[in-house]
């Protein structure tokens, strides 16, 4: 998939490229809005991070014309600004989705994800893995033909760790993704690592191996290679 | 007191004290004009007999002696200026029988040489009798001029005021969010014309003080965000890189801080916004639906604690508020009475332990972190038209629940959240105009929000059909405590 990160904070869009890079994305960035219409002009990308606070004015700006040239491209807004009317403004101007800073990498991944599953794939909404078939309409989770009785969460757990398989998933990032901003639940950790039991336990008795291993101290990570 | 009465009644005062005056010239003037037009006709008459006196010859039985009295003086008895004066009084009319008023003009001549004192006198009607009519016809004027002022004072105050009151419906519609500047229709009169100069003046500074204070809000937001995103980015990366279990636990409590801090400033910064007044209600938001979202989204948390939930939740209740407030209103409280859920303390001595953290005075209830002797958590969500009312055990709080309200105070000190939840949800109360309570009694944490303007919270806990305390077991007491 390639990507143009349009953000002005150098080390944010290293963040970015350095994370998204490693899931064989090929990103390119730049700092202006001007910059980025020469970009966009001369080249096509299947998903566009668009920072609203941009040197040379306001990135929902960009999307008029991002709009007009590039119909497919998925645009995902980044803001320090959650202001109401950036959002709103944002997505009735054409983005697909809109995350605030700051996020978890593993967040905007997942993100860029679903917005890309949602608009290319067109209608085809399994996300699969090995023994694993996910589907994102029905919240279906299945290990080889047998269904997971999965709660919403959890579905929603097993879909973010297979997004971001073979990474380090914080108890932070993976709260944030279930929970959203506002809840102080975020604090209570327990809670994560319950639906990580629960889960791991359901594949288990689905059959499904045991892809999920905890990171000392840190949290848990989806492991492709077992054993490996 | 409208202006319009205030003007009118100062007229009619004003109108009074001139009529009152006006009255008595009036009078005056009358009743001198009589005597004025009784004189002249009496010295034409004094002088008509002096002509007579003149020509000779016997006018004793003319008409125009009736009434006079013609007296030859001696030169000494002449008056050294003036020919004639008059008097005037109270004198017995014998043609009337009655004291009437009498005017006598007295007229000197020198005749052929012969002095003489020519004496001729009319009753004219008394002045006290002139002045039930005077009164009278200013009462009839006075009263015309009340009904034309009060008639008049209505419609002109009508029209002269309607530039004011223009303005006025223009400011009340005014909101400092508005792009456009105040808009006020033009006047003649310069008074307004200066008031509306001077408003729009004034509205314009706090229109862009208002957007100022947005935006440096924002661009804090902005700032503050990005580092924090490229922190958390940076720790991200490194948590992926090969590191050892020292320095994982490192990177572990900088994530922990890094979430607070985030949490904290963008909880400020809602804050803010909220003072700011930026999430007006567009439209009613029905809190039922929303009620049952945020619990059905709260559906697995409740059920990993093992609560017991029971809600009773009116259908399509409305209350004006911004969605993203209700939404975050419910949130705030459901999540806080689950994350501070702990279950009721078993009944007997046995399951009984100190709270830890709690202070020596709730030493009688029991941590009971592990439903102790199987009692369980309990929440209850009960919404009405008139209120929201969420109850859920838990310990007790170490301060007093009010203050619990403020910012970053915590009933628990050892709890990991930053205690600002509260603090949001009293802002957004405050900004609706509901009452809302917080008690802790026997074991419960009750919660009321009233939706009612104008009604205390307390009032809906007096219509629970649920009881509002434990009673000694430990489990949920039948009888109601409140009524």
């Amino acid at each position: 998939m390639k990507v143009l990160i349009i953000e002005d904070n150098q080390e944010l869009a290293r963040n970015i490229r350095d994370f998204l890079g490693r899931e064989g994305y090929i990103c390119e960035s730049c700092d202006t809005i001007e910059g980025a219409r020469e970009k966009l002009a001369l080249f096509q990308y299947d998903c566009i991070l668009l920072d609203i606070g941009l040197p040379d004015g306001n990135g929902v700006s960009l999307l008029n014309f991002i709009r007009a040239e590039h119909k497919d491209c998925n645009v995902l807004i980044i803001s320090a600004r959650n202001a109401l009317d950036d959002k709103i403004i944002g997505l009735e101007k054409g983005a697909d989705d809109y995350i605030t800073k700051p996020f978890h990498l593993a967040e905007l991944h997942a993100r860029i994800r679903a917005v890309y599953r949602r608009k290319n794939l067109g209608g085809a909404s399994i996300v699969a893995f090995n023994e694993f078939s996910l589907n994102t309409d029905t919240f279906e989770a299945r290990v080889g033909e047998v269904l997971l009785d999965t709660t919403p969460k959890e579905f929603d757990l097993l879909l973010y760790f297979i997004v971001n398989k073979n990474r380090v998933l914080s108890r932070q990032a993976i709260a944030a993704h279930l929970w959203g901003d506002y809840t102080d639940n975020l604090a209570n950790f327990d809670f994560v690592y319950q639906h990580v039991k629960n889960l791991r336990r359901k594949i288990g008795m689905a059959g499904g191996m045991d892809y999920i291993s905890t990171v000392y101290g840190l949290g848990y990570k989806f492991n492709s290679h077992l054993g490996g | 007191m409208k202006l319009t009465t205030k003007f009118t009644l100062w007229y009619f005062g004003i109108m009074l004290v001139v009529l009152l005056i006006g009255g008595a010239i009036v009078y005056y003037e009358i009743q001198w004009k009589i005597s004025r037009v009784e004189v002249v006709r009496h010295e034409r008459l004094n002088d008509l007999i002096a002509q007579q006196i003149r020509q000779g010859g016997d006018f004793t039985g003319h008409p125009t002696r009736k009434r006079a009295l013609v007296i030859p003086i001696p030169a000494d008895s002449m008056p050294s200026e003036g020919t004639s004066y008059y008097t005037r009084g109270l004198a017995w009319n014998p043609e009337f029988q009655t004291n009437e008023f009498k005017l006598l003009v007295t007229s000197y001549y020198t005749i052929h040489g012969q002095h003489y004192r020519v004496t001729t006198y009319s009753f004219i009607p008394s002045f006290y009798q002139l002045l039930p009519g005077v009164v009278d016809s200013f009462k009839w004027i006075l009263l015309l001029l009340l009904v034309l002022v009060v008639v008049s004072g209505g419609l002109i105050s009508k029209y002269i005021l309607a530039p004011f009151k223009r303005t006025m419906r223009a400011i009340q519609s005014f909101d400092l969010k508005q792009k456009e500047t105040l808009r006020l229709p033009g006047t003649q009169t310069s008074e307004f014309r200066e008031l509306n100069e001077f408003l729009v003046k004034m509205t314009e500074k706090a229109r862009e003080d208002y957007q100022s204070l947005k935006e440096f809000t924002e661009n804090a937001s902005h700032e503050l965000q990005t580092p924090t995103a490229i922190i958390r980015g940076k720790l991200d990366l490194l948590m992926e890189s090969d590191i050892r279990d020292e320095q994982a636990i490192l990177i572990a409590e900088m994530q922990n801080a890094l979430e607070r801090l985030s949490r904290i400033h963008s909880s400020l910064t809602l804050l803010t916004k909220l003072e700011n007044k930026e999430y007006q209600a567009k439209e009613p938001v029905c809190i039922s639906n929303l009620a049952r979202e945020t619990l059905a989204s709260f559906d697995e948390l409740i059920q990993m604690k093992s609560l017991v939930l029971e809600t009773q939740i009116e259908k399509a209740v409305y209350i004006p508020l911004h969605l993203s407030l209700a939404d975050l209103l419910l949130t705030n409280l459901i999540s806080n009475a689950i994350r501070h859920n702990v279950p009721p303390p078993a009944a007997g001595g046995a399951g009984r332990r100190a709270a830890p953290g709690g202070g020596g005075d709730n030493a009688a209830l029991a941590n009971g972190g592990s439903g102790a002797a199987g009692n369980k958590g309990l929440i209850r969500v009960n919404l009405s038209k008139e209120g929201l009312v969420i109850v859920n055990t838990g310990r007790e709080p170490s301060i007093p629940t009010q203050e619990l309200f403020e910012r970053f105070k915590k009933g628990n000190s050892g709890s990991d959240s930053i205690g600002i939840g509260l603090a949001i949800v009293r802002q957004i109360c405050d900004l609706s105009q509901f009452d809302i309570l917080y008690q802790y009694s026997g074991g419960l944490h009750v919660l009321a929000v009233s939706f009612l303007p104008k009604t205390g919270a307390s009032k809906l806990l007096q219509n629970l059909s649920f009881p509002l305390q434990l009673d000694g077991s430990g489990a949920i007491s039948d009888r109601r405590v409140r009524s």
